[in-house]
């Protein structure tokens, strides 16, 4: 009898010490101002979690600007938490769900409606009408990749449009003066650069890298759909991929690639890092990023706008936004607004500029202010081409997965017409969903 | 009178006595109870409790934030309405098809071949085939993707030289799911050796002495003492194998992301979209309450199937 009144003791001992591991401290004093009893007025500190994905130089400067904040903001401190983006995608929700998580959080321009539309960041529209001259000044296209139902969710950490990068030493080889300008000069001097020495039908050398999936920040085809006059939605709810111009602009690259080998075939965009750093290709598209891969690799680097299509010069834009996850606390969004509202000021601006390599979120911000970093300096001159990719779209997996698609395809030669109606009803069902 | 007594056969005392009648033992179960309550708490909060969310939270529309309603049965009528639910289940089917038997032959023929004593270096051999097993399966999957890299692979390298074109068969809508469920193969089959190895030292030496004495050649010994004896390992490797096959989801992930254009889409992939691309958890517990009965179902059929035909065998 005792041993089994021992035993019984024990286990229950033993259960409730596992549920005391597992239960909230709900009794405990809050680290942040989560409870609401604390704010920025009362002289009491706010704490606050910032997770972001800047894990090179970027984010050492970007720590530098959280550091500086927090003294010169004794009652509101914010801690950095580093970590890799998708690492970040992946915990936030069960972070979130567990009413854990981060204050303020950064993520690519593509994941914030779905966070925003799900209801777990909270709207910074008052931020925006009561923030003065800074928010004005946004690069309004980068403003139009943090509203999603006509709310606004987050603060732009960067855009920049994607970006024609090349290898100058290829380009001098072949005797190529200047990067191209228009689509027809770019498969023209693609055509040259290729090199195929063994004549056995695969280049040694392709004269671009065309990625035909994931592709950098999913907005190569974009790209290419804009400069013809086309794109993929007409608005949030309205799918536009199955138009003339698009499927002219699938024809002209599909005959490219496929008939004229320019460009190696089933590449993603990591693949086309690793291709062009390879020195496998002379041409690539994509970020600031690239000045560094090029680096590493002993490429010199040529970097030009994406050349124009027949109807205008545009180029997708990668974004990253950070927003304020909907805790039900004010004052800690408060304190979130005035960390934006710092981050944003010009000198933080043309700080964050030079040390991530990005061009200035600020439109009146001078390409003479970033001057002594010259990529930034190239960027920012090619700003007001960058356009949102999905703004406001809530399921843009599914829409991203059907492009794909259409693109995979087109270049593995299949018949457009057929494509782009398929790729119209994905897309239309991914926006109903 | 005559009178005759039938005398009565005792058997004798086995060796050592006759054992004494001990008196019945009691049941302690309270004790067992004690014993065993701390293992079924933890499987309680960790294994059942999450479970149980799982299944109220398939009949709503959950994302993990703000309120959730009750859909009723809308989220399992959507998983077989869906077309890229059901080319995920296609491709999990295919993908198990191809999977699981090449990898419990490729163990079972192995672990045969090492077994023999007349096989030198035995236990490099053992070793060298288990160590797939013990790389991480990210790593193993991001080293195969880049061996098969048909601009930077070394594989597409090496070929090349003798004249052969691999080409890009991670992008090949009809190569790619082979080409993913051989790397599956390769990186598993090793845990599987092993329990067959294990099974097979198991079978006592003297059956094959008997067998041999009677004349029994290398196939009838094969056939009549290994597979019967081998039985019940055979079927929990290939319960094993196959659900290891339905869940597969990080080494194609890490491959293919589910490409090309869906191609190695699995049913876990499709789980992980719902849930953590486009915060749809309610849908996604549907998925995976589908997958889990699905995986019930054909390890139930597959024990049944076999328990029988290992009877009938021994």
């Amino acid at each position: 009898m005792t041993r089994r009144i021992n035993a019984g003791i024990a286990s229950v001992a033993l259960g409730g010490l596992l549920l005391a591991g597992c239960s909230s401290d709900g009794d405990q004093p809050e680290s942040t101002d989560a409870t609401g009893d604390t704010d920025a007025g009362t002289g009491e500190v706010v704490e606050l979690t910032f997770w972001h994905g800047y894990t090179e130089a970027d984010g050492d400067v970007l720590d530098g600007i959280v550091e500086a904040f927090n003294d010169e903001h004794p009652n509101i401190q914010i801690s950095t938490e580093v970590n890799p983006w998708d690492v970040i995608d992946d915990t936030l929700l069960p972070a979130l769900s567990a009413g854990d998580g981060p204050d303020i959080v950064a993520m690519p321009a593509e994941r914030l409606p779905v966070y925003a539309d799900a209801g777990a960041l909270a709207s910074l529209d008052d931020f925006y009408d009561g923030a003065g001259d800074i928010t004005p000044a946004l690069n309004p296209g980068a403003v139009e990749m943090i509203t999603v139902n006509e709310q606004r969710y987050g603060v732009p950490t960067g855009f920049v449009p994607l970006a024609l990068y090349y290898n100058q030493a290829q380009f001098d080889e072949a005797g190529i003066e200047s990067a191209p300008e228009t689509w027809d000069e770019w498969v023209d001097v693609a055509e040259q650069l290729t090199v195929d020495e063994d004549g056995d039908g695969t280049p040694e050398q392709y004269g671009m890298v065309l990625p035909d999936h994931a592709t950098v920040a999913n907005g190569v085809w974009p790209s290419l759909f804009y400069g013809n006059g086309g794109g993929i939605i007409a608005d949030s709810s309205t799918a536009a991929i199955d138009s003339e111009a698009n499927a002219e602009t699938l024809r002209y690259w599909q005959d490219a690639v496929v008939n004229d080998s320019i460009s190696p075939t089933g590449v993603d965009g990591i693949g086309a890092d690793e291709v062009f750093s390879s020195g496998r290709a002379a041409m690539t598209i994509g970020g600031p990023w690239m000045v560094f891969i090029a680096a590493d690799n002993e490429i010199e680097l040529g970097i030009a706008a994406i050349p124009s299509g027949p109807v205008e010069q545009a180029a997708s834009a990668i974004g990253v936004s950070m927003g304020v996850t909907d805790k039900g606390d004010e004052a800690a969004q408060a304190a979130a607004e005035e960390f934006f509202a710092y981050f944003l000021n010009e000198q933080n601006s043309v700080e964050w500029s030079l040390g991530s390599g990005w061009p200035p979120l600020r439109t009146d911000i001078a390409p003479e202010q970033v001057a002594e970093n010259p990529t930034v300096e190239t960027l920012t001159g090619m700003a007001d081409l960058g356009q949102p990719l999905l703004p406001g779209v809530v399921n843009s997996v599914d829409v991203l997965a059907a492009i794909d698609e259409l693109t995979q395809r087109t270049l593995a030669g299949e018949d457009i017409d057929e494509l782009l109606d398929q790729a119209q009803s994905e897309v239309q069902a991914a926006l109903d969903n | 009178m005559l009178t005759t007594s039938k005398a009565r056969y005792r058997a004798p005392a086995p060796l050592g006595g006759r054992p004494r009648r001990r008196p019945p033992r009691r049941r302690s179960s309270g004790a067992a109870w004690g014993m065993l309550t701390p293992a079924l708490v933890v499987l309680g909060i960790f294994v059942a409790w999450p479970m149980l969310v799982a299944l109220r939270m398939s009949f709503t529309d959950a994302s993990g934030f703000g309120d959730t309603a009750w859909v009723g049965l809308d989220n399992y009528v959507r998983a077989f309405t869906d077309p890229d639910v059901l080319d995920a289940m296609v491709n999990t089917v295919i993908y198990t098809a191809l999977f699981t038997p090449a990898a419990v032959i490729t163990a079972l023929v192995l672990a045969l071949l090492v077994n023999n004593s007349k096989v030198f270096f035995r236990s490099f051999f053992r070793t060298a085939l288990f160590l797939p097993f013990m790389v991480s399966l990210a790593v193993g999957a991001f080293a195969w993707s880049y061996l098969l890299d048909p601009q930077v692979g070394l594989l597409n390298y090496w070929l090349s030289t003798s004249g052969v074109q691999l080409g890009n068969v991670l992008q090949d809508p009809t190569l790619a799911m082979p080409t993913v469920a051989l790397v599956g193969v390769w990186k598993n089959f090793g845990f599987y050796f092993v329990i067959f190895l294990a099974g097979l030292q198991d079978i006592p030496a003297s059956l094959y002495e008997a067998a041999r004495v009677d004349g029994a050649g290398v196939l009838r010994t094969f056939r009549s003492i290994t597979i019967p004896m081998l039985a019940n390992t055979f079927t929990f490797v290939l319960v094993f194998a196959m659900i290891a096959a339905l869940q597969t989801f990080d080494q194609i992930y890490v491959m293919t992301g589910g490409g090309p254009y869906g191609h190695t889409q699995t049913i876990v992939m499709e789980i992980y979209d719902a849930g953590f691309g486009r915060l749809e958890l309610g849908f996604a517990s549907a998925l995976s309450y589908i997958l889990l009965v699905a995986t019930i179902l054909l390890s139930v059929i597959q024990f049944v199937f076999f328990g029988r035909r290992g009877k009938d065998l021994s």
